[in-house]
């Protein structure tokens, strides 16, 4: 049976950061989910899972916290997960994300066929875990792939450049990252919820992996975007319309 | 020979990476080579816009993608041993800045939008968007080369100037890859008209129904705009190539108006527009974060707000 390895990532979201008074990022009130790319990362491992008769793995590294992510991912359909979990695990940079990933499928998951990323991570969102994984482990890697099949020991895969689409070809196995146009992720039901409490997670700890290298990248601020805009409001009367359209004309924009 | 490194596909990203190369060489008292693998006919052209040298990737057959050139360009790169090495930020470049800078193990920044170099510390410091758009992130990379990919269009063009000479030479062919191309669409991008157009008019979740897109158009065509998206629309609903879809994703606009019709704002979206002059908003939800990204707001419902609108404009 080939296996199928979803690569996610548990990470804060986005929408619930605030802009503290000195421009500080305010993280009291936020949230966390699966990467936003990373649920396409996991639909399309079980949409191929259901066509293959595959195994569907999921695979994550990150904050002990992301244990609510291995239940949400295995809720969408994978069918075991291994999660390698510490507390200082909270800022890992691409590469080390990429050596521990590897790590893990070479000497844990050891059989697989395909590994999907989704394109970036939605909070840092460098786009290279993918490709990096994919050296580590000495195989193929496709990124931005809108449009993916798998026939005999080949994977078909449609990808994004600048001039429009590759068709290209590859041995398995081999690593894919994919585009969010390639499926609509479905959200997991009560059933599906319930039933992932039930599935197989393999736990790692930082101390059963080799000694973690130092970052390739080092975050010297990391502060809230400026957005200064007029922010004024309009009714909707003919008036207000009007008035509108005049700001638009004092601004010069429109003629 | 150490310095700026520029890889790029086409003419137009090797002129706006040797802006950014030329700058940063001359602050480090560097050179700047250029790669080129597939504008070899801009050779002239890289040196009189600032390339000391230019490295000439031989031509592959058909079947073989660019990234076959990678075993090529780390054996340059462990030769030649440059400070720094840009991509541009395009699908391909960034999957072969991943790529080579895993195989050297270096850091590289994503879709870098600044690059300051630091005299005192003798360090690049690179900015980044971060949360979708919401940070800003400042990096530095710990090992040599530094790498960074830049998004298009985020510098200029360099100039050119006359009576400069660079050294040419031509780089081993690489041997074959696994991956193979099998089929090339070519597609007339519509992105094209949106990132070039001084009005964008973007569509968001708030439009019930793909016939309803004849509102967005009409008022495009009042202002002599393009039409953009959102991701939805492109890519659940498909009423939109994903081409047209703006935000950190998809493509990046300038416009000097940008008009969001339905649309909401969340940040990758914003992120997406956050260069445009003016930015203006119709949305029926008085919360929708658009507002706080909005230079002009109408908070109406659409279907009540456009017609007047338009008519309004064709005053």
């Amino acid at each position: 049976m080939p296996s199928i390895v979803a690569c996610f990532k548990w990470v804060i979201d986005e929408a619930y950061i605030r802009r503290g008074p000195s421009g500080e990022l305010d993280f009291s009130s936020v949230d966390y989910k699966i990467g936003e790319y990373d649920r396409n990362a996991i639909a399309e491992t079980v949409r191929l899972k259901e066509t293959l008769g595959a195994k569907a793995i999921a695979l994550t590294v990150g904050l002990p916290e992301a244990t609510k992510g291995v239940k949400d991912a295995l809720s969408r359909g994978t069918d075991e997960a291994y999660f390698v979990a510490d507390s200082s695990f909270g800022n890992l940079d691409s590469s080390q994300t990429a050596l521990i990933l590897a790590e893990v499928i070479r000497t844990r998951i050891k059989q697989y066929d395909l590994i999907i990323c989704g394109e970036g991570s939605s909070d840092l969102y460098a786009q290279q875990v993918g490709p990096r994984l994919a050296e580590q482990l000495g195989i193929p890697c496709i990124s931005f792939v809108q449009k993916l099949s798998i026939a005999k020991d080949q994977l078909v895969a449609e990808r994004r450049v600048e001039e429009g689409i590759e068709v290209i070809t590859a041995p398995l196995p081999a690593l894919v990252t994919v585009l969010p146009d390639i499926n609509v992720p479905r959200i997991p039901g009560v059933k599906e919820t319930l039933m992932a409490g039930k599935k197989p997670t393999v736990k790692i700890a930082k101390d059963e992996l080799p000694p973690l290298s130092g970052p390739l990248l080092r975050t010297i601020s990391l502060k809230a975007s400026r957005m200064e805009r007029n922010c004024e409001r309009f009714g909707t009367d003919t008036a207000e319309i009007a008035r509108f359209v005049g700001a638009l004309r004092k601004k010069g924009v429109i003629g | 020979m150490s310095g700026v490194w520029i890889i790029s596909e086409n003419r137009g990203q090797s002129l706006e990476l040797l802006n950014i190369g030329r700058q940063l060489s001359t602050k480090m008292g560097m050179r700047v080579a250029a790669l080129l693998y597939q504008d070899r006919e801009h050779v002239e052209d890289c040196i009189n816009h600032g390339a000391d040298e230019v490295m000439l990737l031989p031509p592959l057959s058909s079947e073989q993608p660019p990234e076959s050139y990678i075993p090529v360009i780390i054996e340059e790169a462990r030769k030649g041993e440059p400070d720094l090495i840009l991509l541009p930020a395009t699908p391909r470049g960034k999957n072969m800045a991943a790529l080579i800078a895993a195989r050297l193990n270096v850091g590289l920044v994503s879709s870098c939008t600044e690059i300051d170099f630091d005299e005192g510390n003798k360090t690049l410091v690179m900015e980044r968007l971060a949360y979708g758009g919401a940070a800003v992130q400042k990096v530095i990379c710990t090992a040599s080369p530094a790498m960074a990919t830049i998004p298009p269009r985020t510098y200029e063009a360099a100039m050119p100037e006359t009576g400069r000479q660079g050294h040419v030479r031509e780089l081993p062919s690489p041997s074959l890859s696994a991956i193979k191309v099998i089929e090339r669409k070519v597609k007339e991008r519509e992105a094209k008209n949106i990132t070039e157009a001084r009005v964008v008019v973007c569509v968001g979740r708030g439009i019930e129904k793909e016939e309803d897109l004849a509102i967005a158009r009409q008022l495009a065509e009042v202002l002599d705009g393009a039409i953009g998206c959102t991701r939805p629309i492109a890519e659940e609903f498909h009423w939109l190539p994903e081409d047209l879809c703006i935000g950190l994703s998809g493509v990046e606009v300038k416009p000097d108006l940008y008009i969001g019709i339905g649309v909401s704002g969340q940040v990758q979206h914003v992120t997406g527009i956050r260069n445009a002059t003016v930015i203006a908003a119709v949305n029926k939800d008085d919360n929708a974060p658009i507002f706080k990204a909005a230079d002009f707001g109408i908070v109406g419902d659409l279907y009540d707000v456009m017609p007047k609108l338009i008519a309004e404009l064709k005053k």
